[in-house]
């Protein structure tokens, strides 16, 4: 009996517990959850949830690895970058070279010097003063000042005349830029290369506030003094990034936001989408085929639109088996990438043909890839010094987990259907995995590479070139060499594009890369965002936008 | 308790080589991982002789034992370094607002695992024999058999696309509608464990002699379960506290990554595929420090619960 007093009292404890449970619950929804408490307790209006401000858009984000123009290197980055801060010149949604504080600028008949005219009323956003060409010549001074450490100094800027000096501190300016006064920049550039003006849209050649670094050096980026058509108004690490419009920006059309807020909580961008909480999300190939179908109500607000990358299949062309151009051939041809694409990425993406992306500068519908023949494939393999008989095949990914994609299945697949040889798949964390294609330890891997700026030269040149740092297939052909030197001081672009459309032919035939999809950005607007679309590079695209809500 | 302070001294003095040994293993076994922070954050877009100069410029070319030396004895001085990946944040500013987030977001859970989770674990055992028991541990199988990764769509679709009563994500305090699926998840994940841990030990010691003695000489049942069987089972659920308390530091990755919360669990996956060094040394130096705290702090409460334990 006692026993049963007991449970009852437990009983009791319990039930009156999960009353008041749920009583707190209660009244925390009838309040409507705004109210914050505790360290984080934040202005409603200002979280990721919170009630949305006349005029602002919503977006899903990643955190910023860094805010620094010289030191960035990932796109997430610098999709903030580009909005926060300017150069010379920039690309516009078109991914056409527009001024931005350069009002224009002439070259020399020998191609070798740019002289850049600046607007005189462009300021830094936050501090409000004057930008002058001593500003640019800092930025770039700074960028290739070894103790900045820039990442892309060499890449960006090492065309001009004294910069690798600078970068290899064997010089402590960069002689080739001249600040001849203060609306007038001249810089020199080592040969006559006509993407030169292309790399200067990248942020390593942005401008930024000397006072502000000087003042500083460790924590300026935490309220970067840029002349982007945005302020950077809140970061909250993990939580949230907050833009502002810069009333003073001087480039047309100016921005038309009244603010723009990441969400860097992650979580289902694509709930999140359809439960109204932010006004964008990209779209997976798990929902593909539901957002397609036209009685969707989500169809209306689908766009897709390629992007500047191309995904390959690359073999080290000086290990066996992939040293013979014939093995690497026949792996390529027996590959049915539209089949893959038809199955297993349910269109998302296009198969690839050549090695550029359509979009890029040069891209030539006419260059046609390997093609799928299993037939030829086979005898091809025959046909090799192996002659049919490989040692064995390793394919290295970059990842974690214990499921490849269906995408590497369905190859595996296809080469032991098509070839008869069984390809065992190798994963490498992503850590190991790039600093082990640069020492070119692998036989055979799968990557994408995205173009950083729009020229044929930043796919071809830097991996295919022999003495390229980046050709990691150690690709070495005399004939491509020699027309790829030819390109680079090619000066007439109708000539320049014709020449690496012959290289990529070659590249093509040859097969150090079997290239294998196109990069497409499926993607959810609301119907009150205006304006937006995808770039396929990052440019400063929100000054574009606006939300009729 | 007289004991008490030299066994305190002594058990701090012991943690000073445990401590020696996970910072070690932990440095080590970080450095000799394949790749480096330079090369995930560049991802294959820099030329290697780049992501050589800027590796020297970090030191990261230094003898392994010379970068640990000046790791620690940066880490003595209190200060726990800069990030490698979010490039001139501080680790200290990155972690500590994590980890609050972290420790709100697994606190109620906490608490209403054990409301739940002890009671329930009693009555079931009382009830052994009947059909209550079997009933209640098949429940709370199958409860702590469904993965949070399967709740969390399941609770998301319901509540958040189809009845439209809670926003899905972010991180609005622990005031907030926000909380609400978390929290649920969250309990149910570690509610059933605590039944399940109580019912095993309240029914070993009912099979004890001294509770037949108990019974014999008289007392109430109430008396015995209350007085002998419960108290002789606080013991195992000390313990258990002390590993669930463990989560408030740890946080839930899951439950972060699916409801975005920015919380420690996700930075600490983040830290350690990104190579952050020193974010998850710290990580690691503090959650043993605690680790072993909590342990003291659990023995001390042994010798309280339980007279027989000796300082020793």
């Amino acid at each position: 009996m006692n026993e049963k007093k007991l449970l009852i009292g437990l009983g009791a404890v319990v039930g009156v517990l999960v009353l008041a449970v749920i009583g707190v619950t209660a009244v925390v929804i009838a309040r409507g959850g705004g109210g914050g408490s505790g360290s984080n307790a934040s202005d409603p209006k200002s979280s990721a949830a919170g009630p949305r401000v006349q005029g602002e858009l919503r977006l899903p984000g990643d955190d910023p690895l860094t805010l620094d123009p010289a030191l960035v290197t990932d796109v997430s980055s610098a999709t903030y970058i580009v909005e926060l801060f300017g150069g010379l010149v920039m690309l516009d949604k078109d991914l056409k070279i527009q001024p931005d504080i350069a009002k224009e600028w002439t070259i020399s008949p020998d191609g070798l010097k740019y002289t850049f005219k600046l607007r005189d009323d462009v300021t830094f956003s936050q501090s409000g003063r004057r930008v002058t060409a001593t500003d640019f010549k800092y930025s770039m001074e700074r960028a290739a000042n070894p103790q900045t450490d820039s990442p892309t100094a060499d890449t960006y800027l090492g065309d001009i005349v004294g910069a690798k000096d600078m970068i290899r501190n064997r010089a402590k300016e960069i002689s080739g830029i001249k600040v001849i006064d203060d609306t007038t920049l001249e810089i020199t550039i080592d040969a006559p290369k006509p993407y030169f003006l292309a790399k200067l849209t990248y942020p390593t050649a942005f401008v930024v506030n000397k006072d502000q670094i000087d003042k500083d050096r460790r924590n300026w980026t935490r309220k970067p003094d840029g002349t982007g058509p945005f302020k950077l108004s809140e970061w909250k690490i993990g939580e949230r990034v907050v833009l502002v419009p810069n009333e003073k920006y001087h480039a047309d059309p100016k921005p038309n936001l009244k603010r723009v807020t990441y969400n860097l909580a992650g979580g289902s961008v694509l709930t999140q989408y359809e439960n109204g909480e932010i006004d964008l999300a990209g779209v997976g190939v798990n929902d593909i085929d539901r957002i397609r179908d036209k009685s969707e109500k989500l169809n209306k607000e689908f766009i897709e639109k390629p992007e500047l990358t191309t995904s390959y299949l690359a073999f080290n062309t000086r290990q066996p088996p992939f040293d013979d151009p014939k093995v690497r051939q026949a792996f390529g041809m027996a590959i049915d990438k539209q089949r893959i694409v038809d199955v297993v990425l349910k269109k998302i993406v296009p198969p690839a043909e050549g090695i550029l992306p359509p979009g890029m500068p040069s891209y030539n519908t006419a260059i046609k890839g390997l093609g799928f023949d299993p037939a030829r494939a086979k005898q091809l393999l025959q046909e090799s010094k192996y002659q049919g008989r490989l040692p064995r095949v390793v394919l290295t990914l970059s990842g974690q987990g214990q499921n490849v994609g269906p995408t590497v299945e369905a190859m595996l697949e296809m080469w032991k259907a098509n070839l008869g040889v069984e390809v065992e798949v190798e994963q490498v964390e992503t850590a190991t995995f790039f600093q082990d294609v640069n020492r070119g330890k692998y036989q055979m891997w799968e990557l994408g590479w995205a173009a950083d700026y729009p020229d044929p030269e930043n796919f071809l040149d830097i991996h295919f070139f022999s003495e390229s740092r980046q050709n990691s297939t150690q690709y070495n052909n005399p004939e491509v060499d020699k027309l790829l030197l030819q390109a680079r001081t090619e000066r007439d672009n109708e000539k320049r594009f014709q020449i690496y459309n012959q290289v990529e032919r070659i590249l093509v035939q040859d097969a150090a890369w079997v290239p294998l999809f196109y990069g497409s950005a499926p993607l959810l607007v609301k119907p009150y965002v205006k304006g937006f679309q995808t770039t396929g590079l990052v440019v400063p695209i929100l000054r574009y936008v606006s939300v009729e809500k | 308790m007289s004991g008490a302070l030299p066994f305190i001294i002594r058990r701090l003095l012991a943690a000073i080589p445990v401590l020696f040994l996970v910072s070690a293993a932990t440095f080590a076994l970080g450095r000799f991982a394949p790749g480096d922070p330079v090369t995930v954050r560049t991802g294959g877009k820099v030329s290697p002789e780049r992501v050589e100069a800027i590796r020297e410029s970090l030191g990261l070319n230094d003898p392994v034992p010379v970068q640990y030396l000046r790791y620690m004895g940066k880490f003595l001085r209190g200060d726990f370094g800069e990030s490698y990946r979010r490039q001139g944040r501080e680790v200290s500013e990155i972690i500590f607002p994590k980890m609050w987030v972290s420790a709100q977001l697994n606190v109620i859970p906490f608490f209403l695992a054990y409301l739940i989770g002890v009671p329930l674990g009693i009555y079931s055992a009382l009830k052994r024999g009947s059909w209550q028991d079997p009933a209640i541990t098949s429940i709370l199988l199958f409860l702590s058999a469904v993965p949070t990764v399967v709740w969390i769509p399941m609770l998301v679709y319901v509540f958040v696309l189809r009845l439209d009563l809670i926003p899905t994500v972010g991180w609005n305090g622990i005031f907030s509608t926000s909380i609400i699926l978390p929290i649920f998840v969250l309990t149910i994940g570690s509610f059933a464990g605590v039944a399940r841990v109580v019912r095993i030990s309240m029914i070993q010691v009912m099979g004890e002699d001294f509770i037949r003695t108990a019974h014999a000489k008289g007392l109430r049942s109430s008396t015995v379960v209350s007085r002998h069987i419960l108290r002789n089972s606080l013991l195992v659920l000390a313990n258990g506290i002390i590993a669930s308390l463990f989560s408030l530091y740890a946080g839930s990755l899951f439950v972060e990554l699916g409801f975005g919360i920015p919380g420690i669990g996700r930075e600490m996956f983040e830290a350690i595929s990104g190579r952050d060094y020193d974010l998850f040394m710290a990580l690691t130096m503090i959650g043993a420090i605690s680790f072993i705290l909590a342990n003291l702090v659990l023995d001390i409460i042994y010798t309280i619960i339980d007279p027989r334990i000796r300082y020793a």
